[in-house]
């Protein structure tokens, strides 16, 4: 394949820039890397494009060449790419040299057995201490750049390999004296020497003349890994933090200097400090931080080396400049900075946080370096941000907050000033100044102000929920403070409800100290203030958090009259998870009722099944199980609120399971009585079930909904009572009742099954008519018989009768009907039919096998009914 | 103390992803030192997409932040610094040292040398002022002097190349980009020996030295009985040393007069060579005393080849140059206004320019204004709901003008009209804005004789100065004002 064009590169390098990981997963990834090598000799591709090529492997090397035999290839090519240049200039030879050099230091090919570092290594020595290497190094004006970028790649294998350059500190040294090149030499040298004595250190031996040694490995010889391999084990912090200096520190102490090496240890370090003003701020700071840590735990290395330095650097507005002061100030402490010096540069941090001329990002991170301050004699526990001692609230009056601040600045001065409102109590100074307490209170009721403002950005209240949450952290312990917030948070949640999220957020996470008032005065802010519509919806969610066993009457009068304007069904769901938590809180009475009439009266039927559930766990739960139930998750019973276990134990715990049927319903005896039809359903019970709810659909609505049936408990085996279930016909006609059966299980959890379907038949719905007084009882049965026309209907049918007769018929079967007979031939039958319909019977003169019947009804729809219950009597026996 | 990546974002709130990253860098070997340093607690820097999520998030740029996100807007999340953590698949990557400047958000991931959890205190951590650094050298080479876009791209087209140069492995040589810009160019000279890094090469031709001294006063007056007001003057000597000659040293002193306000505060370029205890130790933090170090402020230095900023320093003048006081009363749908500004009487009365802005927040457009000047002219804008009164380049020769007026506003309609999170109710101020030439506030000065230079050939020296308002608030007397903790008297 030959070379890609330019447009082409510059499109593959565009996608791949675009996501790296898109692009290597796709087509063309695996062979990049390749391609990229071979197109860099291209005579085709043109400077520019190879640079953009060459720019690419600098950032992701580990993409194309991605593990270290690739890598050492790579380098390699890199390396023979290199020497192949023409000699004229070249605008390739500095990325090569970082190439070659990244490949093999990200690809961790780096090592005495590489090929590549073998040939790298020596060339860039070579290159850095101005050795000619030849015409195929480029033109005379290509040296410096080249000789600093050697360097800098000297520089970058030392970092990651430590040890490397242990060999050759004594040329290094020897090339400070002489060479241009001062900063990248200063720096190769502090790190290279930094290095050389942390291995020692551990390998229990002195520099071994090390820093006077003149030779090196160049001119073809052998590299000197020694120094590099023992180190390898352990990559060393350029400048380590402060509390993994520790370590380094008795691991500095094992190493025994001699006389002459302690000299020309000092010796070196005081030449690099002497020239450090040439180096760049950055620079200079990183060879204090080298040189610091490099001297710290060293005996018989005073510090003072450095002391010559310091005046120049606190005065400067450098940020690196001024860390690195505070670096040697944590590594030396009273070695180098006495108690007037840590004075002086506690005032020009505390100005530096507030100069004026200095951008805001530097302002806070100085800030921060002074509450993390590292003093000679610290009083507090160490870890914690906390204002040193010497920085009074005299020196401090500049760094308070104001609302005029940016949010950052705000809430980092305002930290400042709980601490120093903390020794303000302690103290119980007063001095001329208005208090700090007293600043602090304007300060928030400032930001409440703003929080407050209706439609103004959601960050000015996360603002002021964060100062909030910062004061009642930092001042946990004064009611003098709390007292003042709690109600200040109050009016500001009357004045903007929309807020309750934040409300929610913050009672989850600052401590009782404030949680708890601010907990009773929010609840007595909802309930006494019922809202309309939009904040009714944030005072549920309130609700829900901060309602408990308090207050339980209002709380509950409260819910009673949102329930009526509950209408939508987010509403309907936020109401109900107030009532889930004062389920929790242990509120038992008006709750049922609240639950009960929720039960029936929301139009989401979601909301009523929870309604409904609740309220059955209320009834038939103890307290402690309960709390189970309602609780996160069943191992760890409930702590978190509500919100957070709305969305995980709850759903687990509560979701309604559908399950094969636990029970068998079926039709017990007709209850011909009462004033309407009762079914009995007797129950077999196959399953022990807790808690059973038992809902009826009447299909095709021929009667009124029909209300659920409930029992507690049922355990096979054991006898159960027939249930009723009352039926409201909206016509006398028999209907199909579809059943479900919502229940717990032993095990908690919460199923739900459908039963096979009851039959309602049409003499299921037979009543009789109020007994008349004996002896009016025909009158009786004749007014009724009259009163059927002319709006209903007679009619007469044959009714066949079976092997015992009339009289075994009417006793099994319309008994309870009857109002006069005259056994064995004649019977008059009055039947109510619910809701408003009756059906008249005269059956008279019966023969053997049959028996004419005359019937009449008010409602002619009955009719082929009741044909067809008479033609079945006889077959039902 | 390196950096693992380094982005620009510029900020583009119309846009889908409500920004885009213009420069991205990786720094694979500090990478593989991550990976070592932070062990188990070690989080890859990702690629520029996710990334660009996460950060406008936290940063609180993307559009949605109508509903209560608690990952951003919890109470417990504070930052205090401008270094976060960034949620990114499921981890954090921290630190992430950010900030917005001119729409354009800087970012960078400084390397920790040692495991992330617990994370170590920001202090201990070296990248931390690292990445600062070159997020601010950025910041100053891409905003130095560039005017319009078309410049800008043009700069951060230069971005890869320069950073090659300061930063080619993730370790900052040089927060200067300028710096790095020119050595690319000055490569082919020769250098001698010794020569700064900072300074990328020499100057050839007439000895020059141009000091020009830029203080900024700001105030904030109240004209109230328990509120103090305030006022700062802030200085900035910029110089520019055209001297021959690998490291000419040069002595610069500012000077004041015998009423002048002693300089406090005093940050030093760091090409200063050598400094004063007493120019150290003059600072604002302590209580004002007579004995107050009042110069002559003498700054040894060698400098570099670019235009520099010797010093900045602020000040506490005895007098505001200019007091006033504005007074707002609401009347239904009007509100009544009264200005009065007087300029003191030791102040140069000569202005290059010299108003008051008088804008109103959190209500409609102005539909009327009516209104009597002593002096000067007003412009209205009627939709910015904004007043200007143009003093012009000299106060009467009573030193005291006053407006009086009504103003009249329309219903507010939420999206045009200016919005403050200060200004509710009745708080409102007035800002003035002016610019006084070859003056200083302090009095502070640099003559001729007051520069010594040790290099071949006189110098011609010149000298400037001016005095300009930067942040000038005059409240409205009638109703609260935001309060700094210097203001409250007991």
């Amino acid at each position: 394949m030959g070379p890609t064009s330019r447009e082409t590169w510059a499109q593959r390098l565009g996608t791949f820039r675009a996501s790296p990981s898109a692009f290597m997963a796709g087509p063309e990834g695996e062979d990049l890397g390749r391609h990229l090598l071979s197109d860099l000799r291209s005579e085709k591709l043109s400077e520019p494009t190879k640079v953009s090529l060459l720019a690419l492997s600098l950032e992701y090397p580990a993409q194309l060449w991605p593990d270290a035999p690739a890598a050492e290839v790579a380098a390699t090519s890199l390396l023979d790419t290199l020497v192949l240049l023409p000699p004229r200039p070249s605008a390739l030879r500095r990325p090569l040299l970082l190439a070659a050099t990244t490949a093999l230091a990200a690809g961790g090919a780096l090592g005495p057995t590489s090929r590549a570092s073998r040939r790298l290594l020596p060339l860039l020595l070579g290159l850095a201490s101005g050795r000619d290497l030849g015409r195929s190094f480029g033109p005379a004006s290509e040296q410096r750049p080249l000789q600093a970028t050697a360097w800098e790649c000297l520089r970058e294998l030392e970092s990651c390999k430590p040890g490397l350059l242990g060999g050759c500190l004594g040329l290094l040294r020897g090339l400070l004296g002489q060479e241009a090149a001062v900063q990248p030499l200063s720096l190769l040298l502090a790190l290279a020497l930094r290095n050389a004595l942390v291995i020692q250190a551990r390998a229990r031996a002195g520099l071994q003349g090390l820093l006077v040694a003149g030779g090196c490995p160049t001119e073809g010889g052998p590299w000197n890994w020694m120094l590099a391999e023992e180190g390898d084990a352990h990559l060393q912090p350029q400048a380590p933090s402060w509390p993994a200096a520790e370590e380094g520190e008795c691991c500095l102490a094992m190493l025994e200097l001699s006389p002459e090496e302690a000299r020309e240890l000092r010796a070196a370090v005081a030449q690099l400090l002497d020239i450090s003003y040439l180096l760049t701020p950055v620079a200079q700071a990183q060879l204090l931080w080298l040189l610091g840590w490099a001297l710290r735990g060293l005996r018989g290395q005073p510090p003072v080396l450095f002391k010559p330095q310091l005046v120049r650097l606190l005065g400067t507005a450098q940020l690196t400049l001024l860390h690195a002061v505070l670096a040697l100030k944590a590594a030396f402490g009273e070695a180098l900075f006495t108690a007037q010096d840590e004075a002086l540069l506690l005032r020009r941090l505390t100005l530096a946080a507030q100069h004026p001329a200095l951008p805001l990002p530097a302002h806070l991170f100085y800030l921060h370096c002074l509450l993390n301050f590292p003093e000679n004699w610290p009083l507090g526990p160490a870890g914690e941000e906390a204002a040193p001692l010497l920085l009074g609230f005299q020196l401090c009056r500049g760094l308070l907050p104001s609302l005029l601040h940016d949010p950052m600045a705000l809430l980092a001065r305002l930290h400042l000033l709980c601490l120093l409102c903390v020794e303000d109590e302690e103290k119980e100074e007063k001095g001329q100044d208005q208090s700090p307490r007293q600043y602090l209170e304007e300060l928030l009721a400032g930001l409440r102000q703003r929080a407050a403002l209706d439609g103004g950005p959601r960050a000015l209240a996360t603002l002021c929920f964060q100062a909030s949450y910062l004061v009642a952290r930092c001042l946990a312990g004064q009611p003098v403070v709390l007292t003042p917030l709690t109600h200040g948070l109050a009016q500001l949640y009357r004045a903007r409800p929309a807020l309750a999220p934040h409300f929610v957020d913050l009672l989850d996470r600052v401590g009782p100290e404030l949680g708890e008032p601010l907990k009773v005065v929010l609840r007595q802010e909802v309930v006494s203030r019922p809202g309309r519509d939009e904040a009714l919806r944030w005072h549920l969610q309130m609700l829900a958090r901060v309602a408990d066993g308090d207050a339980q009457s209002a709380t509950l009068g409260f819910l009673q009259a949102a329930a009526a304007r509950c209408t939508d069904c987010g509403l309907q769901q936020a109401l109900l998870q107030v009532c889930r938590a004062l389920l929790r809180a242990g509120v038992g009475g008006g709750l049922a009722d609240l639950l009960q009439a929720l039960a029936r009266q929301l139009e989401d039927p979601d909301g009523r099944d929870h309604a409904r559930l609740y309220y059955i766990l209320l009834a038939h739960l103890e307290e402690p199980k309960l709390g189970v139930a309602l609780g996160p998750s069943l191992a760890a019973p409930a702590l978190a609120s509500s919100l957070v276990a709305e969305n995980q134990g709850f759903a687990a715990a509560l979701m309604v399971q559908e399950a094969p049927a636990p029970i068998r319903l079926s039709m017990g005896p007709h209850r011909a009585k009462g004033p309407v039809p009762v079914l009995q359903l007797q129950v077999e019970v196959l399953e022990q079930v807790y808690s059973l709810e038992l809902r009826f659909r009447v299909e095709r609505q021929l009667y009124a909904p029909l209300g659920a049936v409930h029992v507690p408990c049922l355990c096979p085996g054991r006898p159960t009572r027939p249930l009723l279930l009352p039926l409201q016909p909206r016509r006398p006609a028999p209907a199909r009742l579809a059943v479900r059966a919502l229940y717990t299980t032993p095990s908690g959890l919460t199923c739900h099954a459908h039963l096979p379907p009851l039959l309602v038949n049409f003499a299921d719905l037979f009543l009789p008519f109020p007994q008349p007084p004996e002896g009016a009882k025909l009158g009786f049965f004749e007014e009724l018989w009259d009163s059927c026309l002319p709006k209903g209907t007679e009619s007469r049918l044959w009714c066949p009768l079976g092997p015992h007769g009339l009289e075994a018929l009417v006793s099994r079967h319309l008994e309870p009907f009857v109002v006069v007979a005259q056994p064995p031939t004649s019977y008059l039958i009055a039947i109510r039919l619910p809701p408003d319909s009756r059906l008249l019977l005269r059956l008279e003169a019966a023969q053997a096998d049959g028996v004419p019947v005359a019937l009449r009804t008010d409602d002619w729809a009955v009719l082929p009914l009741v044909g067809d219950y008479l033609r079945g009597l006889s077959a039902a026996g | 103390m390196a950096q693992r990546a380094v982005w620009l974002i510029s900020h583009e709130p119309g846009s889908p992803l409500c920004g885009t990253v213009r420069f991205s860098r990786r720094y694979p070997t500090v990478e593989k030192r991550a990976t070592v340093f932070n062990g188990a607690s070690y989080v890859p820097v990702p690629e520029d997409g996710p990334f660009l999520k996460a950060l406008l998030f936290e940063l609180r740029l993307l559009r949605d932040d109508k509903d209560f996100s608690e990952s951003r807007d919890s109470c417990s999340h504070i930052n205090k610094t401008s270094i976060y953590a960034l949620p990114i698949g499921g981890e954090e990557l921290w630190p992430v040292v950010a900030f917005m400047k001119n729409g354009m958000i800087y970012a960078c991931v400084p390397l920790v040398e040692q495991t992330l959890s617990p994370r170590p205190p920001l202090i201990s951590i070296s990248g931390i002022s690292q990445g600062f650094e070159l997020l601010f050298g950025v910041q100053g080479f891409l905003y130095s002097g560039q005017k319009n876009d078309s410049e800008l791209n043009t700069k951060l087209s230069q971005l890869p190349d320069l950073l090659l140069q300061a930063c080619p492995f993730g370790t900052l040589l040089d927060a200067n980009l300028q710096n790095s810009l020119d050595s690319i160019n000055f490569a082919s000279v020769t250098h001698p020996q010794k020569q700064p890094t900072w300074k990328a090469g020499t100057y050839k031709g007439k000895p020059q030295v141009s000091i020009s001294i830029t203080e900024k006063v700001k105030s904030m007056q109240y004209d109230k009985q328990d509120i103090a007001d305030t006022w700062q003057v802030i200085g900035v000597v910029t110089c520019k040393c055209d001297l021959e000659g690998s490291m000419p040293n040069v002595t610069i002193s500012l000077s004041l007069p015998t009423n002048g306000s002693p300089l406090q505060d005093i940050l030093v370029h760091p090409c200063v060579t050598s400094l004063d205890s007493a120019i150290l130790t003059s600072s604002s933090i302590d209580a004002a005393d007579d004995s107050a170090f009042s110069g002559p402020y003498k700054f040894p230095l060698t400098p570099p080849l670019e235009s520099f900023n010797l010093c900045y320093y602020t000040s506490q003048v005895p007098v505001p140059p200019i007091l006033g006081f504005y007074q707002v009363k609401e009347e239904e749908v009007q509100l009544k206004i009264t200005v009065n500004l007087k300029l003191h009487e030791s102040v140069k009365n000569s202005f290059e320019f010299c108003e008051a802005r008088i804008p109103f927040y959190n209500r409609g457009p102005v539909t009327h204004v009516e209104y009597k000047v002593s002096f000067g002219q007003l412009e209205v804008f009627r939709e910015k709901s904004l007043l200007i009164w143009n003093i012009g380049q000299k106060f009467p020769k009573s030193m005291e003008i006053s407006l009086s007026g009504t103003v009249t506003f329309g219903a507010k309609s939420h999206e045009k009209q200016p919005f403050d999170q200060i200004c509710i109710g009745g708080t409102a101020y007035l800002k003035l804005h002016f610019r006084i030439l070859d003056y200083t506030l302090t009095g502070c000065y640099a003559d001729q004789h007051s520069v010594q230079v040790f290099a071949s050939g006189k110098p011609k020296i010149s000298t400037y100065r001016k005095l300009i308002s930067s942040d000038y608030y005059i409240w409205n007397s009638k109703a609260p004002a935001p309060v700094t903790y210097g203001s409250l008297l007991l």
